[in-house]
């Protein structure tokens, strides 16, 4: 495999460049980290430790690029939001607090039908109404838009058809909101009714009216928006593994639940320039989306990003409201708002899919995983969103932790005429993650191992690479199991609790940053780029484009900049909310930005401080090498009175070189293979994460309860640790939700049941257990002070865990999400009958006897852990390939010492033979332009 | 937003003087009869720390105090708080400082994205001051009216349990406006020493 990007080689992709510019796949990367006004770093002593951690020694997860920087100002130290007192005073601004003068209420029509044509919209009464400035409808916006290039499915109104109930037909604005709704309701639609589809192996199917054409790539004539197909590694031994569990899983759709609804207000100023003001948490998306459609060029175009009221991955597309808005504000030149009710929150959605998800998970006689296999049926309502990365993230992404013998993986997504799904914490990993750690749950029973020891004995170890490809840098993962184990009392729980209580442990991994972004051209441009200023006052302003949502991005910021010049917090200012002053950044998604923007800031504050010191060696007279940066002042190493202020050194830079300025970028090492896909999952570096969770179930009414959670979470770094326990609590808190309460209810005419926060479960206080947050910090040697992502990843393990505790505690295992008191009770009643028990309280609870092979996996898991110390440090830098573990030699291509090995993204007709897998049935379509000339 | 059903906004019964308290300042606006009390609230008094979430009594968003009852303002009509004292969370923090709740959910990470934050400081300002020393299950019981999705709700227990001890010891929250680092920190004269040097 070659390195680079080349995950799809264009038409020249074999022709050399002449004109000077690099070539995707083709040449080195600068070191991580690289970018702005320096291209490349320079080279670090690796082997340095600042003294404030205890002077020049190696440290126990190994050495990183950014000690040297390390002041011991902020990094490591619990933070409270910088932005916590505008929230607790109520004097955050959100999308609907945006109030300008003149301001009129935008209201949509909505779709009442499922799918239909619409042949004709009357709007004249309307237009008539007293008090109604501007209706607009599809005929104003014929451009489409969508978050992916690929799939620009969108339109701000209904072109000819609608394709869920909820679609956008209309809109009108008015006086006040009385107004608009009654101008909306005089709105005359004549709509046809088509067919609709609503479950989604309908989509698998040739339709007359498919939802979405796609021209020549369209696959047939179904509703199949995307499939993937991905064969790595052994398969025919996989197939033969003694120890295997097969499930089925039905998995219900949800929604983030963000407490703020959507809302957006647009003017145009007189000088004729759009502002946006919205709560997203990708302002760049949106800003090119609305060039797209308003046909305007983007510097005409200024998107505010207000304080964002939950995100959680709903507010990431480019929304049809926020170019309604636009439309009628251009139509009547005042500014339109826009804001959602609750039930209109649903409409739009882009939450978790809906999914079939067959698992297979296989083991060996040593007690290796000898494969995985999946096939992921997604529903993806109406667009296609993040629909294409989805689709990857529900196979790609069970590739690690643990080293495998094999991966099948087929998935597809369907439209359907629901609301459309799309990115969500956790984004396309955690339904599969739930049901490939309860397989591997099911299969360490099968062999009557502890499922702990079990993982521990199979994990890929730091400085590898996954069966696809992917480059594990640092991993934490053995540590999260370790405490979780010892924290939770595991060894005297597991399968020793009484009927009706129970253990269970689940791992996870999440990419931290998305390797390859999705607009630019990772060759030319970076990921993330940081802009710091530096004045009379001697405080630091940041221009970012990173998207504060509540996650504390602006807080991780300026920590970054704030431990590299050795300056207290609050002398630090982030102006992250405009695009107009802040340098493009790709937005909170794919837990990218503490990784890419903190890495960016710190460039740009080692660029700054650099300038500082050298005017600071003109005061003192000692070479910038022998200075040291401490709180507001610089010194000199070995007599630290001699030395002069922060601000003193500041103005004499400025007198020195004019503006005191630096900028930072962040672009991704480069990595992963060159097969069709390979660039989808791969990322600069993973999170792990290990949990346990103890639950009670009412064995006659089929009612879980969480008792406890220990949740320990590698996020590489802590930079703040009240944030990093912060997302761990809320990650569980969601997850449990998706594993016990919340769903998207589709009723029998596919009429979505449940658009409100009554009928939608989220947990309330009550529900809400003790969660112990543990912080792992393995120190990425790429991560900005060794940090990753804790956003997401910290989501995924909780549904397992109390998959695999309720399994604990009844002895049945979970195949259908949310586990309802109905859906359990069903179980229960089901395995009353099997095991010829009238009271459910006389159901046996599943006990545990280890086998010798539990004795020899635990060897293994030892000598593992050894291993991977010596990795950690680097004292071992030998290469590691997934495959080690069954005997393969690392450096030599896995295909030439195994026959049988497949590396294979395209599928023969013999691979799709099993006619019972779902998504694979997306391939007996063939594409369009395939399809021979007449076509 | 109703999408089957197409029902004329009715008239409203014609406008009327309403008038109240609202954190300490005497508010009168014509209203209609039927006019709900958060609309009145974030549109005519302009307190719009109150928060819209869904409108029907789920979240708890829109939470205020009315003669210092917690009350969710999206199911009050503006007429039944006619003539009474009502705390936005605008009206919590007096003058400089802020009070003790808004503080403590700050440091202990009860808040994150903030936007259950001011229906939540509401409601649990007005329990400590009913119950100064609570019990981690008296503090649930208090918020289980208010949704958060970010936090998990664990740090805004935490915050409360905080708050409480702050309010039994009267401890001052610190003046936001009050002066900060000084860049400059010992003057250019006089060199600030790093911590630990014998010089």
């Amino acid at each position: 495999m070659g390195k680079g990007y080349r995950q799809a080689p264009g038409k020249d992709a074999g022709k050399k460049r002449t004109d000077g510019k690099r070539e995707a796949g083709q040449q080195d990367f600068g070191v991580p980290g690289s970018g702005g006004s320096k291209p490349h770093s320079k080279l670090q002593d690796l082997d340095y430790v600042p003294e404030s951690e205890g002077g020049w020694k190696k440290q126990p997860r190994g050495p990183h690029v950014h000690d040297p920087h390390v002041t011991g100002t902020t990094i490591g130290k619990s933070t409270p939001l910088i932005d916590a007192n505008w929230k607790m005073t109520g004097q955050a601004q959100y999308g609907d607090d945006i109030r300008l003068p003149g301001e009129l209420i935008g209201k949509i029509l909505r779709s009442p039908h499922h799918y239909a044509k619409i042949k004709s919209i009357d709007t004249s009464a309307a237009e008539a109404m007293e008090g109604v400035f501007a209706v607009a409808t599809g005929q104003d916006s014929a451009n489409s838009f969508g978050v992916l290039p690929v799939t620009k499915d969108e339109h701000a109104m209904a072109q000819e058809k609608v394709r869920h109930v909820g679609d956008l037909v209309a809109c009108v604005c008015a006086i006040d909101e009385a107004t608009a709704i009654d101008a909306m309701n005089s709105i005359e639609v004549d709509y046809e009714i088509l067919p609709s589809i609503h479950d989604m192996e309908d989509g698998l199917l040739d339709s007359e009216h498919p939802i979405h054409d796609r021209g020549k790539y369209h696959i047939g004539q179904s509703n199949v928006q995307k499939r993937v197909f991905q064969q790595f590694g052994d398969l025919d031994t996989m197939e033969e593994a003694p120890y295997r569990h097969e499930a089925d899983w039905e998995i219900a759709g949800l929604h983030h639940g963000f407490t703020e609804p959507h809302a957006v207000v647009a003017h145009w100023d007189p000088a004729g320039r759009l502002t946006v003001w919205t709560p997203q948490q990708v302002p760049h998306y949106l800003h090119r989306a609305l060039s797209a459609v308003l046909e305007i060029p983007m510097h005409q175009i200024n998107v505010y990003r207000t304080f964002v009221g939950g995100g959680f991955g709903g507010k990431s597309d480019p929304f049809p409201h926020e170019m309604c808005a636009a439309i009628l504000a251009r139509k009547c030149g005042r500014p339109v708002r826009i804001n959602f009710d609750r039930e209109e929150v649903y409409w739009i959605n882009r939450g978790r899919h809906p999914s079939r998800i067959q698992m297979g998970v296989f083991a060996d006689d040593e007690g290796r995983i000898s494969g995985i296999e999946t096939d992921a049926l997604i529903d993806g309502g109406a667009f296609a969103s993040f629909g294409h990365v989805t689709t990857y993230y529900n196979g790609v992404l069970h590739t690690a932790p643990y080293e495998i013998g094999g991966f099948n993986y087929t998935g597809a997504r369907v439209w359907t005429n629901k609301p459309a799904s799309g990115a969500m914490r956790g984004h396309g990993a955690v339904n599969s993650r739930c049901a490939v750690e309860v397989g591997i749950d099911a299969v360490a029973e099968q062999m009557s191992v502890d499922p702990m020891t079990f993982r521990l004995a199979n994990l890929l170890p730091p400085h590898s690479r996954t069966i696809t490809g992917f480059r594990i840098t640092s991993t934490g993962m053995r540590e999260c199991l370790a405490k979780v184990r010892e924290q939770s009392g595991w060894d005297e729980k597991f399968r020793n609790l009484p009927l009706g209580r129970g253990i269970g442990v689940g791992c996870g991994f999440f990419i931290s940053g998305s390797g390859l972004p999705i607009h630019w051209d990772p060759e030319n441009f970076p990921h993330a780029t940081v802009h710091l200023q530096c004045d009379m006052d001697g405080g630091v302003t940041v221009h970012t484009g990173a998207a504060e949502i509540g996650q504390g991005s602006d807080t991780a910021v300026a920590q970054a900049v704030s431990e590299v010049l050795a300056l207290p917090l609050d002398m630090i200012r982030i102006r992250s909310n405009e695009t107009d002053t802040a340098p493009v950044d790709l937005g909170s998604y794919s837990s990218r930005v503490t990784f890419m923007n903190c890495n960016a800031a710190i460039r740009a504050a080692i660029e700054l401080k650099e300038k500082v010191m050298k005017a600071a060696c003109e005061i003192i007279g000692y070479h910038p090498d022998v200075l040291v940066i401490g709180d507001r002042r610089i010194y000199y190493k070995h007599d630290p009175a001699v030395g002069v202020s922060w601000l003193e050194a500041v103005h004499k830079a400025q007198a020195d070189v004019g503006s005191l300025i630096a900028s930072g970028a962040y672009r991704t090492a480069p990595m992963g293979g060159v097969h069709k896909g390979a660039a989808a999952g791969l990322a600069p570096a993973y999170s792990f994460s290990a949990y346990v969770a103890e639950v009670e179930v009412d064995v006659e009414t089929g009612f879980v309860k969480v008792i406890k959670a220990w949740a320990a979470h590698d996020c590489g770094k802590a930079l703040n640790p009240l944030a990093v326990k912060g997302q761990i609590i809320g990650s569980c808190h969601m997850g449990m939700g998706q594993v016990l309460s919340e769903e998207m209810k589709y009723g029998r005419d596919g009429h979505l049941m449940n658009p409100d926060l009554l009928d939608y479960k989220i947990m309330s206080v009550h529900e809400m257990p003790e969660v112990v947050p543990i912080i792992v910090e393995s120190n990425d040697p790429e991560g900005p002070f060794g940090a990753k992502e804790a956003g997401e990843g910290p989501l995924l393990p909780i549904l397992p865990a109390v998959c695999n505790a309720i399994y604990d505690a009844i002895g049945i295992r979970i195949d259908e999400l949310p586990v309802t008191p109905d859906r359990l009770h069903k179980q229960i009643e089901k395995r009353c009958k099997e095991m010829g028990v009238e009271d459910p309280l006389d159901l046996p609870s599943p006990r545990f006897e280890a086998s010798p092979l539990e004795q020899r996996l635990a060897e293994r898991a030892e000598a593992h852990a050894a291993r991977d110390h010596l990795r950690d440090i680097q004292e071992d830098r030998s290469s590691y390939v997934n495959g080690v573990l069954f005997g393969f030699d690392p450096d030599i291509p896995m295909s030439e010492q195994n026959e049988g090995w497949r590396e294979s993204v395209t599928p023969t007709p013999e691979d799709l033979t099993d006619s019972n897998k779902r998504a694979a049935r997306a391939w007996s379509h063939v594409e369009r332009r395939h399809q021979g000339d007449s076509l | 937003m109703s999408i089957h059903i197409r029902v004329p906004m009715l008239p409203g019964a014609g406008k009327e003087t309403w008038q109240a308290n609202v954190n300490g300042e005497a508010h009168e606006h014509l209203v209609e009869s039927n006019a709900i009390l958060l609309d009145v609230l974030r549109d005519q008094s302009g307190t719009l720390g109150v928060k819209r979430g869904c409108d029907m009594g789920t979240c708890g968003c829109c939470a205020v105090l009315i003669d210092g009852e917690p009350r969710l303002s999206c199911l009050c009509l503006a007429k039944e708080a006619e003539g009474t004292d009502i705390t936005t969370v605008e009206g919590l923090a007096d003058g400089h400082h802020l009070h003790p709740i808004q503080k403590c959910f700050a440091e202990a990470g009860g808040s994150q994205c903030g936007f259950c934050t001011p229906g939540f400081l509401v409601v649990t300002s007005a329990f400590i001051e009913e119950n100064p020393n609570p019990t981690r299950d008296e503090i649930k019981c208090a918020i289980e009216g208010n949704l958060c999705r970010c936090t998990g709700y664990q740090q805004i227990v935490d915050a409360v349990e905080m708050a409480a001890a702050m309010k039994r010891e009267g401890v001052q929250t610190p003046d936001p406006t009050e002066p900060k680092s000084d860049p400059h920190p010992l003057g250019p004269d006089v060199p600030s020493l790093p911590p630990g040097s014998s010089k």
